[in-house]
């Protein structure tokens, strides 16, 4: 059982009601993770959303040609590993803690069920799952389009 | 009207259970556009979420005054116009019909309505362009990952390269 004040420090849930945060408090888990530890490998199937509440988290992963690109470093409030909440996912990118950190889990398994016991939760919940999205994909599209404008072949 | 079979030929709507297919089919229209029909453009407010029975659709961006980028093309089974289901959201991008197309039409502002009062319908409704959002994302990321690959240097000249990751 997380509290829900822990809770709304987490960027990522901070606009869902207090209601839908207290359902939720109930599945997740807070937990320590040691220097060094691998949360997630590039890759591999990943089940868990993860919260950070405090320490850093490293995302890193390799291109196609094996090149090492080190994408984020995130800092308390931040989240990562959303798109398990949809099924069927892979990792694209390695998560390291640098040093001891506390984190949020939440399954995705245990919030599919909650939302489909719920489907007011759930409602909410997808919306705003939604619109991080969308906002990332814009994002995305925007940062496709510079790398086009900019490219060598291109000028 | 539409025919719930119609709507099973749509992806996003393959987990969608019969019961909610029923309530979308009332609220649905089948609509036939003509080559080059720009069915909304980047920027604008968008009223209508489309599902592509037949044909084909661009989406694209321009990335010069005399260039445009194609981003997506979409044949059946697609879906797009998702700034519809979301309030106050805008096109990122222009749809242009590269052949006559048949389409299932949603009203964006009615569908926001309804899934308000059947959250289950809502529910299934965000799941679903959730996913489309997803993969999107994850195309998105390895095109830039493969440029990157290729042209390291261009690191330098995007800013914002830590939001390849779907950290929130």
């Amino acid at each position: 059982m997380i509290e829900i004040e822990v809770l709304k420090k987490i960027h990522f849930l901070k606009n869902l009601p207090d209601d839908t945060l207290e359902k939720i408090g109930i599945v997740a888990q807070l937990e320590t993770i040691g220097e060094e530890a691998i949360l997630v490998r590039q890759d591999k199937k990943m089940n868990l959303v993860y919260m950070l509440v405090s320490g850093k988290i490293f995302l890193n992963c390799r291109s196609a040609s094996g090149k090492p690109l080190t994408l984020d470093e995130l800092s308390p409030g931040q989240s990562f590993g959303i798109f398990a909440f949809l099924g069927e996912s892979l990792s694209n990118f390695t998560a390291i803690c640098p040093e001891k950190s506390t984190v949020i889990t939440l399954s995705a398994d245990k919030m599919i069920q909650l939302c489909e016991k719920d489907f007011k939760l759930g409602y909410t919940f997808m919306q705003q799952v939604v619109q991080m999205f969308k906002s990332r994909k814009d994002k995305h599209t925007r940062q496709f389009i510079h790398s086009l404008a900019i490219h060598p072949d291109m000028v | 009207m539409v025919k719930i079979e119609d709507l099973k030929r749509i992806n996003m709507l393959k987990a969608v259970p019969d019961h909610l297919l029923e309530i979308i089919a009332q609220e649905a229209h089948l609509s036939i556009f003509g080559t080059n029909t720009q069915l909304f453009s980047v920027g604008q407010r968008v009223d209508i979420y489309y599902m592509l029975i037949m044909g084909q659709v661009a989406l694209k961006v321009e990335l010069r005054p005399d260039i445009d980028v194609i981003l997506d093309n979409f044949q059946s089974g697609a879906s797009f116009g998702s700034s519809a289901l979301l309030e106050g959201s805008k096109a990122s991008y222009t749809a242009v019909c590269q052949e006559p197309c048949e389409v299932i039409t949603l009203y964006g502002p009615r569908m926001i309505e309804v899934c308000e009062t059947n959250q289950e319908l809502g529910y299934h409704l965000m799941k679903g362009v959730a996913g489309q959002y997803k993969r999107t994302i994850d195309a998105r990321a390895q095109m830039i990952i493969k440029t990157l690959d290729s042209h390291p240097e261009l690191k330098q000249s995007i800013d914002d390269i830590e939001t390849l990751t779907p950290a929130y």
